[in-house]
């Protein structure tokens, strides 16, 4: 049984739900913690009474400024087409942000026959990479594929299959070239090339193709790599966001929104003192990386389901409308989806030696100034309006 | 290619003897190429293939350098660029050539030696027991961490059994076996159940419920990992106890009690509790140190890896060191056709007993295998581009 009855997708019934949803992960808490270190607990309290009163105020400006504005301009921006889509979400590429990209992938365990990153396709990608980057005009052609995937012991359909999936995940197309004699049998022969569609072309040429100025000739950078495959997965996704069955149907919708919400709930955590334990602990310490602890008591269970299960219906709201929003699975299968969130983003959310850190990248920072710039306005309001 | 690379820079210094604004043209360069090719096919014919495709691709390397900067250089400083560049693939070659002695004589001096043993240190060392083991990979884990996690994962996974019919034999990891130890991790961390330590009925141990840690999971999809959920977490220095929870190891306990990863608190009633207070490596580095211990027992697929990651590092950590980074001759070594006639030689020379010590029957020689496992190259970790560096500073430093 869901803890929050099922609600129509409304978007105030969605804010109501929220607060409801907060209130009982704020009970939850105070009747059971987990966190050792001293003040972890009340600045916990704290901030997610912040989110209680002030995220849903104003109609949710805050939800939407975070949300609308910086999470979907860098991971799944909207109106635009495939091609600016994806220069966008490639431009918010950094080192850090990567990992999260690549969660976006990783993440989606739940949905076995559309994972890009399941079983033997994770590797996939990479060939994919080195293929597409071995030819300056990022063409491969059916056989290239067939030849570097083809296994003796799978038939030759399950390959076949394979390419057409990673063909319409990635948006690419295919062209035909008909050779009307074949050299060896004087038959006529029809190659197939897969490329990328035009617009898309031209980005990853202005990008990643390194122009020889006196011979002409161009060469793929080395800059080309699995996460570009990945942004064009994004991007297919945000610009086909209605059409649900091309884009992988239900898991897709609740893997992106729990994702986002992952996001959203970590770029707000209180930062906690360091324990000496920690601070002298090589990884935490480590001079290429900011880290910061974080309390560790939001993600006990019924903790996590009661903020998490409203707080992704919101997300998937504004990424995608009503039509999102009902497709977020209200059974069972939805707090597997909660649990799921205690593992992903391993690579900027880590344990060292049992407290749950945090690696600071820049959306991190970049919402939780946001939310804080509203907060002070909100704030200020009030007290201006106060008699 | 070494006696190609010595030819082309005999060439070369003959060119400019003559007079520098020879190199210049391409026509000229392309008929002495045409002229070297005619006169060696005849002589070897086994080889003559790869001469040809080694000195098509020098030249045009050769004709593209020049063509870009012979508006900026001189002539004598062009043909300096490609003799120094030539000079340093050669030592490279050289490098390579000797790496070790073919009757073993004096083994611990060669360069595959200290370079394996440089690795092994950091990523698969050798110890008396499990617990130095992963200690020293404790020691490590700070720089290389995802360096020995990669080590655990090979690219072939897919082909691994869990429930091997050879008791013994360890697997490597996949992606979703790597998903379930970090949901463990994450689980201990969390809030766990304690019960009584049965080998040490005064204490009290965190137990997590084995089912608990398959929940996420939709559509059975981790079905055959929660068949062998034994199998699974005794590598990882776990135990079901009452058919309900996993508990660690009595060894493990000491292990994670050494390291700081429990912590003990009295309890009430007198009994003192371990508190798990677990970071990311702490179950992966024990499943590593676990396959370093007992690498004879290593599964086909993971040895190749291992070999393959163990050859790839030396062989780039050489490369590394001698040849500079602008070096024009760089992408042909790192060609997919010159890894293939490289790498599996020093593969199966790395697991010989007196290196990494594994079954170099293991070792696969066929064509798609090795295509296979060296696809990985397009895609290596930036970790293990760091150590290549490290391998390349220590090569330079040493005596």
């Amino acid at each position: 049984m869901s803890i929050i009855p099922a609600l129509k997708c409304s978007w105030n019934e969605l804010l109501d739900n929220f607060i409801k949803g907060l209130d009982n992960a704020i009970v939850e808490l105070n009747a059971h913690s987990i966190d050792t270190i001293a003040g972890a607990l009340p600045l916990l309290l704290d901030r997610l009474r912040i989110m209680q009163n002030n995220f849903p105020a104003n109609n949710g400006q805050i939800f939407k400024q975070t949300i609308d504005d910086i999470i979907q301009n860098a991971f799944f921006p909207e109106n635009l087409t495939f091609a600016q889509s994806f220069e966008k979400i490639l431009n918010s590429r950094t080192h850090e942000q990567d990992f999260i990209i690549n969660e976006l992938v990783n993440g989606f365990i739940t949905s076995k026959a559309k994972a890009i990153a399941s079983y033997s396709q994770g590797p996939i990608i990479d060939r994919m990479v080195e293929a597409f980057s071995k030819r300056n005009d990022f063409h491969i052609v059916d056989h290239q594929f067939y030849a570097m995937f083809g296994d003796p012991n799978v038939p030759r359909t399950y390959v076949m299959i394979n390419l057409q999936i990673l063909i319409d995940l990635f948006g690419l197309v295919s062209e035909e070239l008909v050779i009307q004699k074949d050299i060896r049998k004087s038959e006529e022969k029809v190659y197939t090339f897969y490329t990328f569609p035009n617009d898309i072309l031209n980005v990853l040429k202005k990008k990643y193709l390194i122009t020889n100025p006196v011979t002409g000739n161009l060469s793929v950078s080395e800059a080309f790599d699995r996460n570009v495959f990945i942004c064009l997965f994004l991007a297919n996704i945000a610009v086909n966001r209605s059409n649900l069955s091309s884009i992988g149907g239900k898991y897709t919708v609740n893997g992106i929104s729990a994702i986002f919400a992952l996001i959203l709930v970590l770029s707000f955590m209180p930062k906690m003192t360091a324990t000496p334990q920690l601070l002298k602990h090589p990884s935490f310490s480590s001079p290429n990386v900011s880290i910061s602890v974080i309390p560790k008591s939001w993600m006990m269970k019924k903790v996590l389901e009661s903020i998490f299960e409203p707080l992704i219906k919101i997300i998937a709201f504004r990424l995608g409308g009503i039509q999102w929003c009902e497709a977020i699975i209200d059974t069972e299968i939805n707090k597997k989806i909660h649990t799921q969130i205690r593992f992903l983003l391993k690579d900027v959310n880590k344990w060292i030696l049992g407290e749950l850190c945090r690696v600071e990248i820049p959306i991190f920072i970049e919402i939780l100034n946001t939310i804080q710039v509203t907060l002070q306005a909100q704030q200020s309001g009030r007290t201006t309006t106060t008699p | 290619m070494k006696p190609i690379l010595r030819e082309t820079r005999r060439i070369i210094i003959e060119l400019i003897k003559e007079d520098p604004v020879l190199l210049l043209s391409p026509a000229i360069l392309n008929s002495v190429r045409e002229k070297e090719e005619k006169r060696n096919i005849r002589k070897v014919r086994a080889l003559s293939e790869f001469s040809a495709l080694y000195r098509s691709n020098i030249y045009e390397i050769m004709n593209e350098f020049i063509e870009e900067f012979k508006a900026k250089l001189t002539p004598q400083l062009l043909a300096d660029y490609i003799i120094d560049h030539l000079k340093e693939s050669i030592e490279a070659l050289n490098i390579l050539l000797k790496i070790t002695n073919p009757d073993q004589n004096n083994f611990q001096n060669t360069y595959l030696q200290r370079l394996v043993k440089y690795i092994e240190d950091r990523l698969f060392p050798k110890g008396a027991s499990i617990q130095i083991i992963y200690q020293n990979l404790l020691n490590q884990s700070k720089d290389f961490f995802e360096c020995q996690r990669h080590l655990l994962q090979p690219h072939t996974f897919y082909r691994e059994k869990l429930e091997n019919p050879d008791y013994f034999v360890i697997p490597g990891n996949s992606p979703k076996i790597y998903q379930i130890i970090n949901n463990i991790t994450s689980f201990y961390n969390l809030d766990p159940n304690y019960g009584v330590f049965p080998e040490r009925p005064a204490y009290e141990i965190p137990m997590i419920l084995k089912n608990e840690v398959f929940e996420p999971y939709i559509d059975s999809i981790a079905k055959t990992e929660q068949e062998a959920v034994e199998k699974v977490v005794d590598k990882i220095g776990l135990r079901i106890i009452d058919d309900l929870f996993l508990a660690p190891q009595e060894a493990f306990i000491d292990i994670l009690m050494s390291n700081n990863f429990l912590r003990p608190a009295v309890q009430p009633s007198g009994k003192i509790r371990y508190i798990p207070q677990f970071s990311n490596e702490t179950l992966i580095l024990y499943y590593l140190a676990f396959a370093s211990m007992r690498r004879g027992f290593l599964s086909k697929e993971l040895i190749n890896w291992i070999a393959m990651n163990f050859a790839l590092l030396i062989y780039m950590g050489i490369l590394k060191w001698k040849l500079s980074d602008d070096n024009i001759f760089y992408k042909i070594f790192k060609d997919l056709q010159t890894n293939e006639k490289i790498l599996p030689y020093l593969m199966k020379l790395i697991c010989f007993p007196n290196y990494l010590g594994m079954d170099k029957m293991k070792i696969r020689d066929s064509v798609q295998y090795r295509k296979e496992i060296f696809n990985f190259i397009g895609s290596q970790i930036d970790n293990l581009k760091t150590l290549i560096e490290e391998i390349a500073i220590f090569l330079d430093t040493a005596p």
